[in-house]
């Protein structure tokens, strides 16, 4: 919901004629919904702006973002920032939702946490 | 519902995860309508008006702010949907915000959450401001609430987004999900 979200308002902002950029890690979602420009790391949701604890990649993270503020001339341009997930095998993005992972029991018990969460969070509108 | 299983994580692994199949499975699995994710065939695109280096940059984050009454927001909390927000909130760039991600639904198997930098890059763009990359930032920055309702987006949140930016004289925008 987060790249979906921020894909909106980044469309709505540009609009509004400001120039936006996305710092992104699901592809598939910002790219679906469309903006103008789009630094994306391939890394687990929840570092978008760079490894943590590396200062260093955030820096080049952040830097990778700002420069396609001038360096894009058409939306929808991406470019994919230098972050790799640390010892990176890829079981990250094995194991993300990955429902073959998951028993009948343990799907129940998701859906009744997630109505749940969706109560607790329904009493702060 | 076979067919939803498909996207095999490891038959290419070094290609980006496709959140949009792995989540209309889980979700249909769970028992729910497939969500309806929108998509704009023309997207907008606002030319820069001046060098990135004179522009005053406002920055967008999906954190919450954290609540002490509201349970754990930790490093590892489980989703928490009682931190979650439903209005556009600012804060100062000079005193910001403990801002927390516990309310969204991201890697807690492989990510610990326990540095704040990996979401909300403003101590980064701080530093960009001082080595003269960004000319400066707003005095604050922005939250935005995540809905699965997409007019609560485009109707409320963003043009209270859009609104806060011009009248803090942005003129460019760094969002950032989490």
């Amino acid at each position: 919901m987060c790249h979906q979200t921020v894909s909106l308002v980044a469309n709505a902002i540009e609009s509004a004629g400001i120039p936006t950029v996305v710092m992104g890690a699901a592809k598939d979602i910002v790219e679906h919904v469309g903006v103008a420009r789009f630094a994306f790391s391939d890394v687990p949701l929840g570092n978008s702006a760079g490894l943590p604890h590396d200062i260093g990649s955030q820096r080049d993270v952040l830097h990778c973002a700002l420069r396609l503020f001038e360096a894009a001339h058409a939306p929808r341009t991406t470019v994919q920032t230098p972050a790799r997930w640390q010892g990176d095998d890829h079981t990250w993005k094995r194991d993300f939702m990955n429902l073959e992972q998951l028993s009948e029991e343990a799907v129940a018990k998701a859906k009744a946490e997630f109505e749940r969460q969706k109560e607790l969070a329904n009493l702060n509108r | 519902m076979a067919d939803l299983r498909t996207d095999l994580p490891e038959a290419f692994p070094t290609q980006p995860i496709r959140y949009l199949d792995r989540t209309r499975a889980w979700y249909s699995a769970l028992g729910y309508e497939p969500y309806r994710w929108p998509h704009h065939d023309d997207v907008p695109f606002a030319p820069m008006p001046k060098p990135l280096a004179q522009c005053r940059l406002g920055l967008v984050t999906t954190a919450a702010p954290f609540q002490a009454d509201k349970g754990d927001q930790g490093p590892g909390a489980a989703y928490n949907g009682s931190a979650k927000f439903f209005d556009v909130y600012t804060s100062p760039v000079s005193d910001p915000a403990d801002v927390r991600i516990s309310h969204i639904g991201y890697d807690r198997h492989h990510t610990k959450a326990d540095d704040p930098n990996t979401w909300f890059p403003l101590p980064r763009l701080i530093e960009a401001v001082e080595a003269g990359t960004v000319g400066s930032l707003t005095h604050r920055f922005y939250g935005a609430p995540t809905v699965r309702r997409v007019r609560s987006t485009t109707e409320e949140h963003a043009p209270a987004i859009v609104q806060a930016l011009r009248d803090d004289g942005a003129d460019v925008a760094l969002l950032v999900p989490t």
